[in-house]
């Protein structure tokens, strides 16, 4: 048993045993941080008592909307096709939320008392609604990932009654996720004399998920083609292309919901005016939503894995950059007082991303995550992930 | 929900024309509350040095908790440990804060403080020391104020006490009850002799932004109740229509069979 183990071990890919040590060290600074306070690992302050880590949470579950949109494609709407995506995106889904809660519990000032989110719950604040819908939809995406992770056991029995209620806990999950996408920006709803006019809307809630839905397709896109480069596993380009499709009427819906915001709240002379607020908004829809519509109304760009990667990662950049606006650079600063993280705040961080890399490369080696992907390069199985060199992108 | 929103009992009326800058509320607040001189429960709002020598001026006011009507801070606290009583005092309960501090951004006025240095921080705001207002004593910031800049006691009082004074002296005062309107009126108000932009006060509107959150967050239980029945109602009807079409198909095969079976009978 413990040959076997330390054989495991060794065989491990060395850069597993990298992140491996990157997330050691980023979780040992957050014991730190929860054992001195907030005062001398972050630069947290009055003006500013939010920073990265909240840019980080939104921005991550921003991403992981992918599982929820593939979801609401893939069971509620029967695109079928799809299927095979969904167990990756779950993964990466799951694994995105956990990493918010880990990174909630180390912002909380009295992380020690975080239980009484549910036993004195205030059901005026968005805050709360975000909060217990995220931790609802982290236990259904555990939910919607537990057949993989019991295929090959010896508990493959529970799998038929999983199974049964797969359709209505998809559906709750679908459900909460839209709530909380959106409630991510009720949170900023109140926030009206901080957040700077060129972000604040009282319909950030509808801005918010919208992106999140964009942001989800995106993150199925590129996972699909980083996988297909990485293991040689992916989804059907034909199929990629069906999703792609989506994107250029989500992200000009968006547009028109932003810029009809703007219009009727009498703030379009905002857009030139407000100095580096103005570069930021621009950059963020130059970058997460004009250029991507232009790529992916074009046929040529859905068809092509390498052009469809570079179009998801603009969107994902934009919506990331959306996130930061929100929570950090549209803050009007007060007294003057601005905010950079120290390198406590970015090093947690940093941890915790590795450490989702660590845990994804380890059950994607253990368990049957791409299984229903096609194999585009036989020679390469996809749980031998220990030689790890880049393999030429040799198209279809 | 109903939103019923009396008008507070106790209030302050702060005279910025008063104000020494002597900090005597400071330290009387910290001594009374137990709370560090780093992190105060009230603190002091000034214009700095005006005018060109010799004619200069400098105004200071107390700043602390607004105590609104409707308070933005209450309507965000994730746990409720914030809450405005009958008296119209917004308290804070250290004992259930969870610490995530979006109350300090949800307040107009920038006013929840934070023990920034403390293992295990609290949010430090003002509660217009109500243990010394139930054995009927005065606030400590009000008893100790050595000019009278901070005024305490019932708020219809304090509250014609200010237009009182800016009426007898029209040419001393701003024209403006700071707390009267702003952010839907809150129990702290404030007479100057000088805008309070130039206090550095915030430009509040009439409306707390607590009434935009719970225009979107008491909705919310309607939509969610609306996606489980539409996003159902999705499911059940693509999944009929697909067995439906599955049907057909298998139905137009077996005639199809039934019909070659015949053509071959018949030959």
């Amino acid at each position: 048993m413990l040959r076997k183990l330390v054989h495991e071990l060794t065989t491990l890919p060395k850069y597993i045993y990298v992140f491996a040590a990157i997330t050691a060290f980023g979780l040992s600074i957050g014991i730190y941080r929860m054992y001195a306070g907030l005062g001398v690992t972050t630069n947290l302050s009055k003006a500013f008592p939010w920073g990265i880590w909240i840019s980080f949470d939104l921005a991550t579950v921003a991403l992981s909307g992918g599982a929820f949109t593939l979801a609401a494609l893939v069971y509620v709407l029967h695109f079928e096709s799809l299927h095979a995506a969904v167990r990756p995106t779950v993964l990466a889904g799951l694994l995105g939320y956990s990493s918010v809660l880990v990174i909630l519990l180390f912002d909380l000032g009295r992380w020690d008392r975080f239980y009484n989110v549910f036993f004195h719950p205030n059901f005026s604040s968005a805050l709360l609604e975000v909060s217990w819908c995220i931790a609802a939809y982290s236990s259904i995406l555990f939910y919607e990932l537990s057949p993989v992770l019991l295929e090959n056991s010896r508990w493959r029995r529970f799998l038929p009654v999983i199974k049964k209620y797969t359709i209505p806990i998809v559906i709750a999950g679908v459900t909460l996720s839209t709530m909380h996408q959106s409630s991510l920006g009720t949170m900023f709803v109140i926030m009206s004399p901080r957040l700077h006019p060129l972000w604040y809307s009282m319909i950030l809630p509808i801005f918010f998920l919208v992106s999140s839905l964009a942001a989800g397709i995106s993150l199925v896109i590129a996972g699909a083609t980083i996988s297909y480069w990485l293991f040689g596993r992916s989804l059907k380009i034909k199929i990629l292309a069906k999703l792609g499709w989506f994107l250029p009427w989500l992200l000009s819906f968006y547009l028109v919901l932003k810029f009809g915001e703007l219009l009727i709240a009498g703030e379009l002379d905002l857009l030139f005016s407000s100095g580096t607020y103005s570069v930021l908004f621009w950059a963020e829809l130059i970058i997460g939503f004009f250029i991507p519509i232009g790529l992916f109304a074009l046929k040529r760009v859905r068809t092509s894995r390498k052009a469809s990667l570079f179009g998801a990662l603009m969107i994902m950049a934009g919506v990331i950059l959306n996130r930061f606006d929100v929570t950090w650079f549209g803050m009007n600063p007060v007294d003057g007082e601005t905010y950079a993280p120290h390198w406590m705040e970015v090093a947690i961080l940093v941890g915790v991303v590795a450490g989702i890399i660590t845990v994804y490369s380890l059950v994607a080696r253990y368990f049957p995550i791409y299984e229903e992907t096609e194999l585009y390069r036989p020679e390469r199985p996809v749980n031998e992930l220990s030689r790890l060199e880049r393999a030429p992108a040799s198209g279809d | 929900m109903a939103h019923t929103f009396h008008t507070p009992r106790y209030g302050f009326l702060i005279d910025a024309s008063k104000c020494i800058d002597c900090r005597t509320c400071m330290v009387s607040c910290s001594v009374e509350n137990n709370v560090s001189m780093e992190t105060t429960r009230i603190w002091i709002k000034e214009t700095g040095v005006t005018g060109t020598f010799p004619d200069l001026s400098r105004y200071t006011a107390p700043y602390h908790c607004m105590h609104c009507v409707d308070p933005s801070c209450v309507s965000a606290c994730t746990v409720g440990a914030l809450q405005r009583t009958e008296d119209g005092i917004v308290m804070y309960d250290n004992e259930i804060c969870i610490g995530c501090r979006y109350c300090m951004y949800a307040c107009p006025f920038d006013v929840p403080n934070y023990e920034w240095e403390e293992q295990l921080p609290l949010v430090v705001k003002c509660d217009m020391c109500f243990s010394r207002l139930e054995e009927g004593q005065q606030p400590a910031c009000a008893q100790t104020c050595p000019t009278g800049a901070i005024q305490f006691g019932k708020y219809e009082d304090m509250r014609a006490l200010a237009h009182q004074m800016i009426n007898e002296n029209p040419d001393k005062y701003v024209d403006h009850v700071y707390g009267e309107e702003e952010n839907g009126g809150t129990a702290t108000l404030y007479i100057s002799p000088v805008p309070f932009e130039e206090l550095g006060f915030p430009i509040a509107g009439t409306t707390s932004p607590a009434y935009s959150n719970r225009l979107v967050t008491e909705g919310t239980p309607l939509v969610a109740g609306a996606m489980l029945v539409g996003l159902s109602g999705a499911y059940l009807t693509i999944k009929n229509e697909k067995e439906e079409a599955e049907e057909e198909r298998r139905l137009a095969e077996q005639e199809k069979v039934a019909v070659g079976e015949e053509n071959s009978h018949a030959s």
